[in-house]
């Protein structure tokens, strides 16, 4: 019993798997034909290995990750399970294997062949070493490994070593012909031979033997190659001892001309192979002991788990040598030419390709999670009481900065787990995926939740929108993408920026009505980062993105969008920060100077990608006027240093943003948002969502020349009417008409500060002679009222000066306040 | 490979039942395109009217086995085309034989004929880890102790020399005196004759000596590090962290200097540290074992580390040549980790002298007409006996390693050939500037993390150098490192930590204050970060 738990506990812990090689340097000095320098290989190999990620079948070890470690050197992070076929040969090397019992191997393996053909991939590597072989006698399972060589190196263009063993290459490969799938075949053909046989092919024979060997065959194509390898390996008997169509099935494969191969899918109709797909097919461990629960869950999650719990890959290869850290000074070339000619020490053997692969261990893992209860691993939505038990549970845990929750392997499994849950019943779920987004967003599946935050639904209308017609913006597109977030790797990549560039034409051709702008291009970038694989999910939430918040803005003439925006932006900074919009305006620092690509790329122009995550994990929740707040919020964190300064050091700072603390940003903005009426940061342009109230401040009521004008934003009656019934410690009134018309009927706890009587030249609160005025009016919405609408305009302005917090002005006066029902006016 | 457009013809009924047909060339092999896209585009060829017929779906339905099927066909024909071109011996099958060894054996570990590690890689780890152990007190006292050693021994041939030269030029002065009296001109140059060969013996016999020495010095610190490390290895194996990030500065004279912190790049931000400073730069490659200070253990833990200094020095294209104090104070005590700096230039020498024969004779077309130019140009100035000597050009470097000068592992001497008195100007294209970032990119790949450059590519200050010549220099270096070292993100490579402008010792204050501030104008220095409490 002790024995089969550890023996279990053994398989399970060799579930992730990495291998490492260099890739090619680019000789020296070169650029590309756009005159820009080359993309590092290693990158190219990144965004061409993305695709293979979302490869994922019975017979194929799914690919997880793949990192970029110093000097080109790339590490491929992928599921392994079993043991190689090598491996498994010589533990059965005692009983020879029969023949149905390969020949069910190799059917598996057809199948994964067949599943990459039908994605245009090839393997090329196939190897007993890249076969892994889990399970015993009746119920093997098979899966492929290490087939994405091939397609990730570019058909071995982007590293310096060859990819296959020769052994098993087909002829034609050698004379260069890379990329035909029927070169797999033989490769398959040849390995199903080598079992068949019970022999190892050309054990002893050098490596150019072996190719003059396979040319051989192509120089005379009549021999038969099966009975030629036979005879040379003495096995000819045995051979001619198969069954008739085995025989068949071989001679058929290694056909000298490939034209004469069969496909894989044929391969699987022959009745040798397919006669076996009858038989039961058990799946390994399925009537053994049950599997822990982890590792029930998506292998990419594992992985993330994994890498959360300490999990460095880095570190793992070092220990098992296949990163040699040799000392750099010896490497160090004699002399290096103008011309990037160098003359080097002879180059160390640690840059050669190690084929070794360095299993990760899951155990810890699994030792970590394995306490805690399985409602976390598979939690359950519409269980109240269970939903509440957790929220006590995570209550304590969200007290803690964002940083460290991402970075908490047992929290983070929770939400992992709960969207997953969450993003399977979307859109029913909608509701509480919002709820539960408000709290926080698990980095592992920021891209669906974003997409399901902004009411994404996949309907396939991707692929029908025309991205390949030339059109006149595929100019600027061009310049704007390899300037667009170069320093991801994922968007530097030559596949990222294909991507990048279908997605752009794509919204463009849909959007007749808009023309491209500078800067959707690093509106685009997260999107296309957070769902590389996924270019649909991403077209559509950008798709659902920009009406949300940015309506308008990419008219051709978006001049009137964008002067409201930010007259609104100068409205707000002097709502909440009176004294710095003040010193702004004094120095002649307007928004139009800085603040256009802060709106126009919602920030995204601005900050690093993982900035801009955080900031948009909260922007999503909120509506179209959140990201002004983020605007004031970051004019707060830099309010010392724009105070001490004058227009050029403003310019100069903003021209290149300094670093900026986002939690900090984040929270601020959000709290101004939750504190700001809706009406204060009203819009013209905005979106609507609900028709407007009668009390709201109407659709086209105020004109541009207006909100550009006033320093202090509008207040609608319905908000001051909600603050007085609701919250009316948070209300100050100032009531500006004279002493009798105030006496006749006003608000309760307003201020009556005649405007007639107001000296407005000094810039001082007491000047007011009003007592305890600052008091009154301190952590307060102070609403200016009056009959005359510049009065109030001109007070409010009297007010931001004196460094009043939250100064705005009634929508249409005091006798919008008639209106409202039930009465809330008294009088004296 | 090539490859070859098919078109795809696809016929099709319209709404009125009239035969019509689409046509798409498509290019083989097929690649990493979506069906969709392609279907996308012969609807386009279409009426409106067929999408809402369905007809994308039989469509996309035949494209699909068209294109597998041509995908195919492609490379069967393709294949087929070299395997009879291989039968009829029309392919030169030896060399794609010979091609097919060389790379796996060149490139794969499996194949290639192993190489255990060198010598010195051996030395190198058993040095570094020992280094980073409790042996590096005994380790440096060792060092210090052969330094002394060296460093008495030169000391005293110094002073012999000078002696003997003072004998010498005394007995020279008396028989010149004597001139036509009882010495005829003949035997004054008999006497030089003998002079010179005096001196000549007195100055080989200590050469001898010291080298002698040296030589002794280097086996027994190296046989005593390995009988070090193994003796480790008996007691307990110690982990040793790898890198060492501590500074390697500890300023010994007061020279002007000024730090700054910062930010590169557009959206990402990289932080850097500048440090500008007036220096002689031979004070910078200074002997080791000077004094007690705490040079030797930086040096000592950063050598085989991945933080390397490095220092940009200019040099003439005259041969190999060093700078003449540095290679004195690399020579004051043993180099045990490289070869002895007279050896490493000689062996430099050697190499560029079989780099320009190979350059010639393979590629005779290129650049021969500057490089002609500037060989007559040198050689008019240089002794006329090296007519053929080759040499590097202005924006080249050598290399040389260190492990016994107190502020840099690896120097860097870059040929620039500017006439001390005549400044030039220069742009941003000049060679030189070149030069400069292919020694930033060689820093990258090599781990060098700390490089020292001179701000205004010299390393002395002269009489036409003008305050707006300088500030005109320091501009256009800074700004080229600015960029380079901004390109420098995308190399792969290792970060570079902190570059320093070396400014020429003799530099006016002044100069330096305004050189100083424009390295803020130039790098975008880093907002302080300014902690709020945040519950006022």
């Amino acid at each position: 019993m002790a024995a089969g738990a550890t023996s279990l506990a053994k398989s399970e812990t060799r579930r992730l798997c990495a291998i490492t090689f260099f890739a090619r340097l680019h000789p020296g000095d070169v650029c590309g034909s756009n005159g820009l320098p080359l993309t590092p290989n290693s990158i190219a190999i990144l965004g061409r290995s993305q695709r293979l990620k979302e490869l994922q079948h019975e017979h194929l070890c799914q690919y997880l990750d793949v990192v970029r470690g110093k000097h080109e050197r790339t590490i491929v992070v992928s599921e392994y399970v079993g043991c190689t076929l090598e491996d498994y040969v010589k533990r059965h090397a005692q009983t020879p294997i029969n023949h149905t019992h390969i020949l069910r191997i190799f059917r598996q393996v057809v199948s994964g062949l067949d599943v990459l053909h039908a994605h245009k991939l090839v393997v090329h590597n196939l190897e007993p070493r890249h076969i892994l072989v889990e399970g015993c006698d009746d119920s093997v399972h098979v899966k492929l490994f290490n087939y994405g060589m091939h397609h990730m190196t570019k058909g071995g263009a982007y590293v310096p070593f060859p990819i296959g063993n020769v052994r098993y290459m087909a002829p034609e490969r050698l004379l260069g012909v890379n990329g035909n799938i029927k070169s797999d075949v033989w490769a398959w053909a040849m390995l199903l031979l080598e079992q068949l046989l019970q022999t190892e092919l050309w054990p002893k024979l050098k490596l150019s033997t072996i190719a003059w060997k396979l040319l051989a065959f192509a120089r005379n194509a009549n021999v038969s190659v099966v009975e030629k390898i036979a005879r040379e390996h003495q096995r000819l008997e045995q051979y001619q001892q198969l069954p008739l169509d085995v025989r068949d099935l071989l001679e058929r494969c290694l056909s000298v001309l490939p034209a004469q191969r069969p496909l894989p899918a044929d391969l699987l109709q022959h009745q040798c192979l397919a006669q076996l797909s009858q038989g039961p097919v058990l799946r390994p461990n399925a009537l053994a002991e049950p599997l822990p629960l982890l590792l029930r869950c998506p292998l990419s999650q594992i992985y993330h788990l994994w890498q959360l719990a300490g999990g460095d890959v880095q570190a793992e290869l070092k220990k098992e040598g296949l990163i040699r850290s040799e000392a750099p000074i010896l490497a160090l070339p004699q002399i290096v030419r103008l011309s990037g000619a160098s003359v080097c020490p002879p180059r160390s053997q640690s840059y050669l390709m190690d084929e070794r692969v360095v299993l990760l261990k899951l155990q810890p893992l699994l030792q970590r999670l394995s306490r805690l209860p399985a409602t976390v691993y598979f939690p359950l939505l519409h269980m109240q009481r269970q939903q509440q038990q957790q929220q006590q549970l995570q209550q304590q845990q969200q007290e803690l900065p964002l940083l460290i929750r991402e970075r908490d392997i047992e929290y983070q499994f929770r939400r992992v787990r709960l969207f997953t849950r969450l993003l399977q019943g979307y859109p029913h779920t909608a509701d509480q995926l919002q709820r539960e987004a408000a709290i926080d967003i698990p980095p592992l599946l920021r891209g669906p939740i974003w997409a399901a935050l902004l009411g994404v639904l996949p309907n396939a209308s991707y692929t029908k929108i025309d991205k390949f017609t030339a059109t006149s913006t595929d100019r600027q597109i061009e310049v704007d993408i390899p300037r667009c977030h170069q320093y991801d790797e994922l968007l530097s990549s030559p596949d990222g920026h294909r991507k990048l560039k279908r997605l752009l034409k794509a919204w463009v051709t849909a959007h007749p009505q808009y023309v491209y702008w500078q800067g959707l291009d690093s509106l685009t970038a997260p999107f296309l980062y957070l769902n590389f694989n996924n270019e649909e999910l991403a077209f559509l939430s950008l798709f659902r993105f920009i009406p949300k918040y940015l309506q308008w803005f990419f008219l051709k003439d978006n001049s009137a969008i964008i002067k409201e925006y930010l007259s609104k932006f100068s409205q707000l900074s002097a709502f909440h920060e009176p004294l710095l919009a003040q010193h702004l305006a004094s120095i002649n620092f307007i928004p139009e100077l800085f603040a256009i690509p802060w709106f126009l790329t919602m920030f995204s122009h601005v900050f690093p990608l993982h900035k801009i995550l955080h900031l948009w994990d909260k922007l999503m929740l909120g509506d179209s006027s959140y990201p002004l707040f983020i605007g004031v919020a970051i004019l707060k964190q830099l309010k010392s240093t724009l105070l001490s300064s004058g227009f050029n050091e403003c310019i100069l700072l903003f021209s290149d943003l300094p670093d900026i603390v986002m939690e900090s940003c984040v929270i601020e903005s959000q709290k101004m948002y939750e504190c700001t009426p809706k009406s204060i940061t009203h819009r013209q342009h905005a979106p609507r969502i609900q028709t407007p109230h009668v009390l709201d401040i109407g659709a086209a009521e105020v004109e541009l020349q207006h909100l550009q004008s006033e320093l202090c934003p509008r207040i609608s009656a319905k908000d001051v009417h909600q603050l007085l019934m609701h919250t009316p410690e948070q209300l100050a009134l100032i009531d500006l008409r004279s002493v009798v018309e105030f006496g006749r009927v006003h608000v309760p706890h307003s201020i009556n500060i005649p405007f007639a009587t107001v000296q407005l030249g000094e810039r001082r609160l007491e000047a007011l002679q009003v007592p305890q005025l600052e008091a009154h009016l301190r952590q307060r919405i102070v609403v200016c009222v009056s009959n005359i609408h510049q009065h109030a305009v001109e007070f409010s302005q009297f007010l931001v000066t004196c460094g009043v917090l939250r100064t705005c002005i009634l929508h249409k006066g005091f006798n919008v306040l008639h209106s409202i029902e039930p009465n809330i006016l008294i009088s004296n | 490979m090539d490859t070859s457009t098919v078109q795809f013809v696809y016929n099709y009924k319209d709404y009125a039942g009239k035969d019509c047909e689409a046509k798409l060339d498509i290019t083989f092999p097929f690649e990493d395109e979506s069906i969709g896209e392609l279907v996308t585009q012969l609807l386009a060829q279409m009426d409106p009217m067929m999408r809402y017929l369905d007809e994308d779906i039989n469509l996309q339905k035949e494209l699909q086995l068209f294109i597998d099927r041509e995908h195919q066909k492609f490379y069967d024909d393709y294949s087929e085309k070299l395997i009879n071109q291989a039968a009829n011996e029309e392919l030169d099958l030896e060399a794609i034989v010979r091609n097919t060894e060389r790379l796996y054996k060149e490139e794969m570990l499996q194949f290639a004929d192993r190489i255990g590690p060198s010598d010195e890689d051996i030395f190198a780890q058993s040095f570094h880890r020992l280094v980073h152990s409790s042996s590096l007190e005994e380790i440096l006292k060792r060092e210090r102790g052969y330094a002394k050693v060296i460093a008495d021994m030169t000391d005293h041939m110094d002073s012999e020399v000078e002696t003997l030269k003072d004998s010498q030029q005394q007995e020279m002065d008396s028989q010149i005196n004597q001139l036509d009296i009882t010495t005829t001109s003949e035997d004054i140059n008999n006497l030089l004759a003998q002079q010179y060969t005096t001196h000549n013996f007195v100055r080989k016999r200590y050469e001898s000596e010291l080298e002698a020495m040296m030589g002794h010095q280097k086996n027994e610190y190296r046989d005593w590090i390995t009988s070090q490390v193994s003796q480790m290895f008996q007691v307990s194996p110690v982990s040793t962290p790898l890198g060492n990030r501590s500074s390697m500065f500890v300023s010994q004279q007061p020279s002007m200097e000024e730090s700054f912190t910062i930010h590169l790049g557009s959206q990402l931000k990289h932080m850097h540290n500048i440090r500008i400073l007036s220096a002689n730069v031979t004070d910078l490659c200074s002997p080791l074992h000077v004094d007690e200070n705490l040079n030797g253990l930086n040096m000592a833990l950063g050598l085989y580390s991945s933080s390397l200094c490095g220092v940009v020095v200019l040099t003439p294209s005259i041969q190999a040549q060093a700078n003449k104090s540095i290679i004195k104070n690399a020579n004051r005590s043993t180099e045990f980790h490289f070869d002895q700096m007279d050896v490493q230039l000689e062996k430099i020498e050697k190499q560029i002298r079989a780099l320009n024969t190979s350059d010639t004779s393979s590629t005779p077309s290129n650049g021969s007409g500057s490089g002609s130019g500037n060989s007559t140009e040198g050689s008019a100035t240089s002794s006329p006996i090296k007519q053929h000597v080759a040499r590097l050009k202005t924006g080249d470097f050598y290399i040389t390693k260190h492990s016994n000068l107190s502020q840099s592992h690896v120097i860097f001497h870059l040929i620039s050939d500017e006439p001390i008195n005549s400044p030039s100007e220069i742009n941003s294209r000049h060679p030189v500037i070149l030069g400069l970032r292919n020694i930033l990119k060689t820093a990258s790949r090599h781990d060098i993390t700390t490089l020292t450059i001179p701000a205004l590519l010299r390393h002395e200050m002269s009489e036409d150098m003008t305050v707006p010549w300088c500030i005109r220099r320091a501009e256009l270096v800074f700004k080229c490192a600015k960029g380079f070292m901004i390109e420098s993100a995308s190399w792969g490579g290792a970060e570079l930590s902190t570059l320093q402008l070396l400014l020429p010792h003799d530099i006016s204050e002044e100069l330096f204050t305004t050189l100083a501030g424009m390295v803020p104008n130039v790098f975008r220095v880093a907002n302080p970060k300014i902690l709020v409490d945040s519950t006022k």
